[in-house]
């Protein structure tokens, strides 16, 4: 009687362990309690959803299990550790801030775990795959990176601030982070020759300044003839002090915490007249079909904020898809090579009225970006000239107007409102 | 040289009213609240919820966020100084620990996105060219008219000159028939009422986050180790010197040096003068 209990315990065992190895385990690293990670997260999830909806991937059904970074780097190293060491996933989706992916990477490369960014656009990880393409292989970063954000913003400042409202001059009001400090080298160095407008003065500030007041009157007596915020970090503080104090100059520039709904809220109101680019999609951008359903399940599986997943939302939950799709090629995760190869060939075309809106792709190792002539391998592709017919373009700008709407106000192509002044501003 | 006094007149303001609370506890009952910071976030939420959330009146969230902050500081010194009374290390860590526990209790409920908050009073007003939210204007004048409330409650009234007693000499009142056991919690209940309504005004300013516990915090403990243990005219005065030093910092250097000079100044004040620049003073 023992030794068929015993073997029925083995061959439970057995049995359950061929179970284990029957799925493929997904990780999530991001915070848990903000709308990015969170919007991250979900969009991995219904992705998942509906891929075991339909059998799974290889006849594997997939299971997600999640490590949260707090967005604190140190927490974020450890939350890879766990999911590689612990979890022993087969795949990492990401929805980190720049500073916690920069931490995570060196174990990135280390697990050779196949990952793929769906919020960090810092460049310098696209320089990292272009020097180190065989540990960086099983990276991709499926959002436009900081520099093609940068360069068709430049693209704004030219076609809007110069042109449509005749300013000549800025002034820069950039966090002390890496994020501030890369975007803010990129705007400045290409402001001038490109747009024809002069930086007369760059305010670098702590994030954790609580009184923009001294910092305002600093960026009035520069005589600029508007402000560039560059803020990621307590974002809604510089930008809610500008309205209530009615400081009165323009502003724009990028402004993270607007780029979710919830920033009307979030402000109590004081939020109207704020710009800021975006990647896409937007909050205010219009979406094609497949991404208004994807929107409208979300909305009917979660009730908690976010409203509307942020962009990363959407990039996860196409991302994932991709993923999958990649290793159902290459025969798995585990080579890594053979994925990575896979994945470089995926390509979402996505249409509204017949015009190509979103493109979920990737650029190829060698290909050349036309407009900056360079090349950006694993990275999402975008385009950077009109009339965007390649992919969409690397980011819009958004403006919250006073009645607490929203919009795209650039590309022309892509805008469904006009740029305007805050109504306290005297033209 | 306006737009610096303009604003570092009112930014110090707003620090006092931060401060006054800290130090009060301090001095009367030699005790460094750590939690001290989180009096001000639950104050900042309690009116966010009322007036923001609910829709009720201003008035009655800030009398709502005051209450919350008394109960607060009645209840710390029920249930942690008094149980842990003598052991001022086991104090200062369990209050650190509380402003922690407290911030997890907020991220759960409000979940852990900024706010940010009306202003009590809406609108802007030009000062010599400078704008001024009205808000600011009512924190400063509010600082002011609590400051010269509290000094005149210690000097000339019975329980103001027991905790001035209770301050100087605890063993010694208590032979006077005071009841320091009495006067602390009064103590804790002012200090906790204090800070809730600073932090209305301060979150009203600023932001309301989960973490805005620390920089209050942080602003509180410069003025007690600048000033000294303290008085109240010693706390309106250092708050004063650190409101100007941080405009002054923005304006003429660099904005990112706001903080590091505070920090300095308390180096420099702890090396050259422990007992701070106004010495020790009794209330």
């Amino acid at each position: 009687m023992k030794l068929v209990k015993g073997m029925g315990v083995g061959l439970l065992s057995a049995l359950m362990a061929t179970t284990a190895l029957a799925e493929i385990k997904v990780g999530f690293i991001g915070s848990l309690s903000s709308d990015t990670g969170l919007s991250t997260l979900r969009g991995a999830e219904m992705a998942i959803e509906e891929l075991n909806a339909q059998g799974g991937v290889m006849g594997e059904k997939i299971t997600l299990v999640t490590a949260d970074t707090g967005e604190d780097v140190t927490e974020g190293v450890k939350a890879y550790e766990y999911l590689a060491e612990t979890e022993e996933v087969d795949f990492i989706i990401s929805g980190s801030i720049d500073d916690v992916s920069l931490g995570w990477l060196p174990r990135m490369q280390e697990f050779q775990i196949p990952t793929l960014d769906t919020w960090t656009s810092y460049i310098g990880i696209i320089d990292m795959v272009i020097e180190d393409p065989d540990t960086m292989a099983p990276y991709f970063m499926n959002i436009a990176s900081d520099e093609a954000l940068a360069t068709l913003y430049i693209n704004f400042g030219a076609d809007v601030l110069k042109a449509k409202m005749g300013w000549d001059s800025v002034v820069v009001l950039a966090e002390d982070t890496a994020f501030g400090g890369a975007i803010t080298g990129l705007v400045t160095d290409a402001l001038a020759p490109v747009a024809g407008i002069e930086v007369k003065d760059v305010i670098t500030y702590d994030v954790n300044t609580v009184d923009f007041g001294p910092i305002f009157s600093k960026a009035q007596a520069s005589g600029a003839d508007f402000i560039y915020q560059v803020s990621s970090v307590n974002s809604q503080v510089m930008s809610s002090q500008y309205v209530k104090l009615q400081v009165p100059m323009a502003m724009t520039g990028v402004n993270v915490s607007a780029l979710g709904m919830e920033y009307w809220e979030d402000t109590g109101g004081a939020g109207g007249g704020i710009s800021t680019l975006s990647p896409v999609p937007s909050v205010g951008f219009e979406l094609d079909p497949v991404s208004a359903k994807f929107v409208e399940d979300y909305q009917a599986k979660y009730t908690s904020r976010p409203s509307i997943p942020h962009f990363n939302g959407f990039n996860a939950y196409h991302g994932l898809k991709q993923a999958m799709a990649a290793a159902a090629e290459a025969g798995g995760f585990k080579d890594v090579k053979a994925w990575n190869a896979a994945m470089l060939k995926q390509d979402l075309k996505l249409e509204k009225d017949g015009k190509l809106w979103l493109r979920y792709g990737f650029w190829q190792h060698g290909e050349v970006e036309p407009v900056t002539g360079r090349t950006y391998p694993q990275n999402a592709r975008f385009d950077l000239s009109a009339p965007y017919d390649d992919a969409q373009p690397s980011m819009v700008v958004i403006q919250w107007k006073e009645d607490g709407t929203v919009g795209v106000v650039y590309p022309f192509e892509y805008a469904n409102t006009e740029f305007e002044l805050p109504s306290w501003i005297k033209k | 040289m306006i737009q610096i006094l303009i604003q570092g007149l009112l930014l110090s303001g707003l620090y006092a009213l931060i401060a006054v609370g800290f130090t009060l506890i301090f001095s009367v009952g030699r005790i460094l609240n750590l939690a001290y910071g989180a009096y001000l976030m639950l104050g900042g939420y309690m009116y966010f919820w009322i007036s923001q959330s609910m829709g009720m009146p201003k008035l009655f969230g800030v009398v709502m966020a005051l209450a919350l902050g008394v109960a607060l500081g009645i209840l710390k010194y029920q249930l942690i100084v008094k149980t842990l009374r003598g052991d001022h290390v086991a104090v200062e860590i369990s209050t650190l620990i509380l402003a922690v526990v407290l911030q997890a209790g907020v991220v759960l409920v409000f979940g852990d996105s900024s706010k940010i908050l009306l202003p009590i009073i809406p609108g802007v007003v030009y000062i010599a060219g400078v704008p001024v939210t009205y808000n600011i204007l009512a924190a400063t004048l509010a600082s002011w008219v609590i400051l010269g409330g509290l000094y005149l409650f210690i000097k000339n009234t019975h329980t103001g000159r027991a905790m001035q007693a209770v301050s100087m000499d605890t063993k010694g009142a208590a032979i006077s028939g005071i009841v320091p056991d009495h006067i602390n919690m009064i103590t804790w209940a002012i200090s906790g009422g204090l800070g809730a309504l600073g932090g209305v005004f301060f979150a009203s300013y600023t932001q309301l986050a989960p973490s805005m516990w620390v920089a209050p915090l942080i602003i509180s403990v410069a003025v007690v180790i600048v000033g000294g243990i303290g008085s109240i005219i010693g706390t309106l005065i250092v708050a004063h010197i650190v409101g100007f030093m941080e405009v002054s910092v923005v304006s003429l250097l660099s904005p990112e040096l706001r903080g590091v000079f505070t920090m300095l100044l308390i180096i420099l004040v702890l090396v050259m003068r422990p007992q701070g620049l106004f010495g020790r003073e009794e209330l």
